[in-house]
């Protein structure tokens, strides 16, 4: 009696995965990915360089170099490193809250994920990114040839962008392109992430991320990423007091 | 034929390959951390002042040698540096200035900030040295800034001499609501010969500040002992209530605040008393990139509108003497009173800060128009400043501004010295 019903169970099972199987979209949890995504982006905890160029139209352009460290799913620090008038500048994020040290005025302000320390394309959102699945939420999932398409929706009104559209590489779960939108359905910016680069230790990612932006016709922003690498740091780094000395932790 | 051109076509697309992987390439090693870092700006700036021949501070600065305008030139040269060595380091940020002005030539040569940093972990800091302090959560001012030297409001994001202290920082996070408490003591001596301008007579001062990020809200709670200064407690805190609103607060309790009231015959009045002050404001963001920063200041200890309309009559029956009979002691006496409180910024009691800025405007990158507006609330004066700041250029930051004074006789901005300013500041990073 016990056999017999062990084999059902089991033909339960097998035929539980052959209809999961036959139908993706019942396999596939758009959270699930976008959770995958984050990490193969980046650990949780690390240290990394990045460049930030802003190219106007006439081809004229902007670099900033910046220092960032992370810890947790929400809380991040970037030093501005270059070029001179903005080095010494850090950003601090925890959660829904950004800081802004500046060293001649000495004090944090506290500045929103909508405005730009740089400038430009990218806002502070983009420079101070935590996980994407700390912030959206995926509504649907659609499968395409390459990619899965996930529909992300902010899960509160503090989020920069209230929608995103993440085309995601099927083979190895990263992003392609990523569609910013707000909460009027309008445009405001696509990042296209490219270049998918070693950058050891297991990580494995684009290395460079250009972005344009309707409200901005014939600018363009892209962000280059360099020595990405795991490391953790204690939780005292990322507060206002630590702001000013971010630039110690720097090997 | 055509293998050529093959071969050309490939070699066509390496090119393009290779110029845009040029294009965009970065390698974050030529920004490793050194021991030894320099920096700091270089700064020209051309004043152009239109004088206020009514006004009771032109009288006092002027009555001597009238003329209509000033024009200042000035030169200022701002090195900062840290010298790092294990878990310590020498930090420093000197001061030289030259300001060429249509009567003189004056010259300044000073370190705002010289100390020495020791950093045995990261939630320990200790600081020893000229150090300057930033306390409070204001724009324009801050009252509970107990340890500074006071905010120009003019130009709010100038950086400041220190003082010569010894202070700590310790730095706690936690999960939950409360997420970090840092306790920042600091230990200031004074006397004649040490930090003189502190305040007066021979003083061990110590202050405290305890940060807490409570429930998304920065609260400080902040001390100074009775001292080179009087005692004093004050709270403040900082909170989004909206991705793109802010808003703060200030509050200081003084005790014991020593003033010298006048009347208008110019007789001195010692005032002693118990004063409150308190400041909030916020800043928003609008759809299009618009910043609004407003606040309202009530500074308790300030003149009230008798005290400076009896300084305003006492400096023009000075100077109706100095006409009569070439005696100018009451006007060194009302220039006195002046330095004491009358001539400095912002001396009245109610004051409303509102300053606007667009980011961008016409999609032009890196341009920024401003206007900040200023007002006594008691007198109803005002300053309104338009500004354009410019940074398209790497590590040049230009800007162009005027400030307008409005107000009638006995008014705050009415009385000072010049009734418009037009500026030019060009500054060099390096």
């Amino acid at each position: 009696m016990s056999g017999g019903a062990r084999y059902s169970w089991r033909g339960m099972l097998a035929a539980a995965m052959l209809v999961l199987a036959a139908s993706p979209v019942f396999a596939l949890d758009g959270n699930e990915i976008l959770k995958k995504v984050d990490r193969n982006l980046e650990p949780e905890a690390y240290e990394m360089y990045r460049k930030l160029i802003n190219i106007e139209p006439d081809g004229r352009r902007k670099e900033f170099v910046l220092y960032s460290v992370k810890k947790g799913r929400d809380k991040i620090v970037a030093l501005f490193l270059s070029p001179p008038s903005d080095a010494g500048r850090a950003t601090l994020r925890l959660g829904d809250n950004m800081w802004l040290y500046i060293p001649n005025v000495g004090k944090p302000v506290r500045i929103t994920s909508l405005q730009s320390v740089v400038g430009g394309v990218f806002n502070n959102a983009d420079i101070l990114r935590v996980d994407y699945s700390v912030e959206y939420n995926a509504e649907s999932v659609v499968e395409e040839k390459d990619s899965y398409l996930l529909n992300l929706k902010a899960k509160t009104g503090e989020v920069a962008y209230d929608r995103l559209k993440m085309w995601v590489d099927k083979k190895v779960l990263l992003p392609v392109k990523i569609e910013a939108y707000a909460a009027s359905g309008l445009l405001i910016k696509t990042l296209h992430f490219k270049e998918i680069k070693d950058f050891g230790g297991g990580i494995r990612r684009p290395a460079t991320v250009e972005t344009d932006s309707p409200l901005y016709k014939g600018h363009r922003s892209v962000m280059l990423y360099s020595q990405l690498k795991k490391r953790d740091f204690p939780d005292e780094v990322f507060t206002l007091n630590y702001l000013s000395r971010v630039e110690d932790l720097r090997k | 034929m055509l293998p050529r051109a093959l071969a050309a076509a490939v070699l066509l697309l390496a090119v393009v390959t290779a110029h845009a992987a040029e294009q965009f390439s970065f390698d974050a090693a030529e920004f490793q951390r050194k021991p030894v870092e320099f920096g700091g700006y270089l700064e020209f700036k051309q004043n152009h002042f239109g004088l206020n021949q009514d006004g009771a501070l032109y009288l006092l600065n002027n009555y001597n040698q009238p003329r209509e305008s000033l024009d200042q030139s000035t030169l200022t040269f701002k090195p900062s540096g840290k010298f790092r060595y294990g878990g310590g380091s020498l930090n420093f940020r000197a001061h030289l200035e030259g300001d060429w002005e249509t009567r003189e030539f004056q010259r300044t040569t000073r370190f705002d900030e010289l100390y020495l940093s020791y950093k045995p972990d990261p939630g320990l800091t200790v600081d020893a040295g000229k150090v300057s302090l930033k306390w409070g959560k204001g724009y324009a001012w801050s009252p509970v800034a107990f340890v500074e030297r006071t905010k120009d409001p003019n130009d709010p994001d100038l950086a400041r001499e220190g003082f010569t202290l010894l202070t700590a920082d310790w730095i706690r996070n936690f999960d939950g609501p409360l997420r970090t408490v840092a306790f920042t003591p600091v230990v200031l001596p004074a006397s004649p010969d040490y930090n003189p301008d502190f305040g007066a007579g021979r003083h061990v001062n110590i202050a405290a500040k305890l940060y807490l990020l409570y429930h998304d809200t920065d609260i400080d709670l902040l001390f100074l002992n009775n001292g080179s200064r009087s005692r004093r407690y004050g709270v403040d805190f900082s909170r989004n209530i909206t991705s793109n609103l802010e808003v703060h607060g200030e509050l200081a309790r003084i005790e014991d605040v020593q003033r010298q009231a006048i009347t208008a015959a110019g007789e001195g009045v010692p005032v002693r008393e118990n004063a409150t002050s308190y400041l909030a404001g916020l800043r928003y963001l609008t759809e299009r990139d618009t910043t609004w920063i407003l606040e309202y200041y009530r500074n308790g200890p300030g003149l009230s509108e008798t005290d400076m309309r009896n300084f305003v009559q006492f400096v023009d029956t000075a100077y109706d003497g100095y006409l009569a009979t070439g005696n100018d002691a009451q006007l060194l006496r009302a220039a006195s009173l002046g330095r004491g409180g009358y001539a400095r910024p912002n001396p009245g009691r109610n004051y409303l800060y509102l300053r606007v800025s667009q980011k961008e405007p016409f999609d032009i990158l890196y341009l920024t128009p401003a206007l900040t507006a200023i007002a006594n609330a008691d007198d109803r004066s005002t300053s309104i400043a338009p500004e354009l700041l410019y940074t398209g250029y790497t590590n040049i930051e230009l800007r162009l501004r005027a400030i307008f004074l409005n107000g009638g006789a006995g008014t705050e901005f009415g009385e000072k010295q010049n009734s418009r300013r037009y500026e030019v500041q060009a500054r060099l990073y390096f």
